[in-house]
């Protein structure tokens, strides 16, 4: 029924006339509102899985907890099936009263997102040089700075690869919202199937293709500048 | 749309749809799995070959594993959206992005486990005068073996979640009771669908791990000794 009050997208458009047409990116259902859409969802879940998991994962590995729970979760994580997850949610929500969007996904995407920030947390600050946390303690550290201001330190450019890993996974799956009662990014690939429009199909996947990649490219720059001045100091001696 | 949920009850699974529907949730089930089975099978097929060439020629090596990681950033959305055009709403569209995702884990592994086998294993087999291929296949493979069954449940449990998405394209497997579901607003097949596709990954990850284990009964005795 929304399908007929959707703008009338004129058939098979040329790829990129449509996507350099000015008209194509403003107005209600335009790419720079979708484009909105899915960085908002995807910010959300990234710096709640970020917010979250960083502090849970640094203090188990910290008073080295859960050892054996780390091979489990590298295994789960590849398994998780995003679109199968959110497809079971959606009921839930609608029992629940919350509606089809966007608690399925965000949720989905959020189990998608944890994993691989809590692993590599976890890993980096196991795999801190034991000899620096000792001389910490030696010169007087309390147990709080010698997580924050050295294991913590010395693991951010692992635990930055984490979260960028989960920010380029979250944002290359959300377009699946759009098929999922959402909108976002994905809807042109969803749309330009639905009406056999080729060209709308293929500025679409460009579209979605093209923000996974600039994510990707995002993160390396902050991963560049993060780094802690000390550390990449350590970091430049090394590799000379 | 409220109006439709307050006259019919629509419970999260009515259970009689496994009767009525039986038929079609068999047949997504295997489509399913022969999806799974294409796209894996081309991707080992595929992974062997760039495996072979990384190992056999060492600068190769970077630009295969850059190649096998680009594919895998590419959103899956996408690279079936932008195969449609070519090859139509068909099961090559879908089979195609599924392979392509397994490189990055099968090549990894695959050349990880070939380059773990120490050399003097490989001495020990050319003192005994086995040809170049004898070696490959009678000393180098079954060593290399654990690595390749260990990056094959992660391919094969990753290409499960991922079928379900090529139901956008009309294909996926189980995937498609979960769209049709939606469409429908019925909730029974999108349940089904997404907890077979999930016990459907765990269960072909258990018969590759007990085929691995089958395979490499070595490996076993090995971990069992103190």
């Amino acid at each position: 029924m929304t399908l007929l009050a959707q703008a009338p997208v004129p058939r098979d458009v040329g790829v990129f006339e449509w996507l350099f047409d000015p008209a194509s990116w403003t107005g209600s259902d335009g790419i720079l509102v979708s484009l909105a859409d899915t960085v908002i969802l995807c910010s959300v879940v990234v710096v709640v899985a970020t917010v979250t998991m960083v502090p849970l994962a640094s203090w188990l590995a910290h008073t080295r907890r859960g050892e054996v729970s780390v091979s489990w979760m590298v295994t789960l994580s590849r398994a998780i099936p995003t679109f199968a997850v959110a497809g079971l949610l959606v009921p839930i929500s609608l029992r629940i009263g919350w509606g089809f969007e966007p608690w399925p996904i965000l949720i989905a995407l959020l189990l998608l997102a944890l994993p691989p920030i809590f692993l590599n947390t976890y890993t980096a600050i196991q795999q801190v040089d034991p000899g620096a946390v000792d001389a910490a303690r030696a010169m007087g550290y309390s147990e709080t700075s010698v997580l924050v201001r050295v294991e913590l330190a010395l693991a951010t450019a692992v635990i930055l690869a984490g979260v960028r890993v989960a920010a380029v996974t979250v944002v290359a799956t959300e377009p699946i919202r759009a098929f999922l009662g959402g909108d976002g990014l994905g809807r042109y690939v969803r749309d330009g199937l639905g009406q056999n429009n080729d060209g709308l199909l293929i500025a679409g996947a460009i579209l979605v293709a093209g923000l996974a990649g600039l994510t990707a490219l995002v993160f390396r720059l902050i991963e560049g500048f993060a780094l802690p001045e000390g550390v990449r100091r350590l970091a430049t001696t090394a590799t000379r | 749309m409220n109006a439709v949920f307050a006259q019919a009850p629509n419970p999260i699974v009515r259970w009689e749809y496994f009767i009525d529907e039986w038929d079609q949730i068999q047949s997504a089930l295997l489509e399913h799995l022969e999806l799974t089975v294409y796209a894996v099978g081309l991707g080992l097929i595929a992974s062997a070959g760039l495996s072979a060439i990384a190992l056999r020629y060492r600068w190769a090596l970077a630009p295969i594993n850059g190649f096998t990681a680009f594919l895998y950033t590419i959103p899956s959305v996408a690279l079936f959206g932008i195969l449609v055009p070519y090859f139509g709403l068909s099961r090559l569209t879908a089979v195609l992005p599924l392979a392509a995702y397994t490189l990055l884990i099968l090549v990894t592994n695959i050349v990880a486990g070939f380059n773990a086998v120490s050399p003097e294993v490989r001495e020990a087999a050319d003192s005994m005068g086995m040809t170049p291929t004898r070696k490959v296949l009678q000393v180098e493979l079954p060593l290399a073996m654990p690595y390749i069954i260990a990056g094959l449940r992660v391919a094969v449990v990753s290409t499960v979640g991922i079928v379900t998405v090529a139901a956008i394209i009309g294909q996926g497997g189980l995937g498609r009771l979960i769209l049709d579901g939606l469409r429908r607003a019925f909730w029974t097949p999108m349940t089904i669908g997404a907890v077979l596709s999930i016990l459907l990954a765990l269960a072909l990850d258990g018969l590759i791990l007990g085929v691995g284990r089958w395979l490499t009964p070595w490996a076993q005795r090995a971990r069992r000794a103190p």
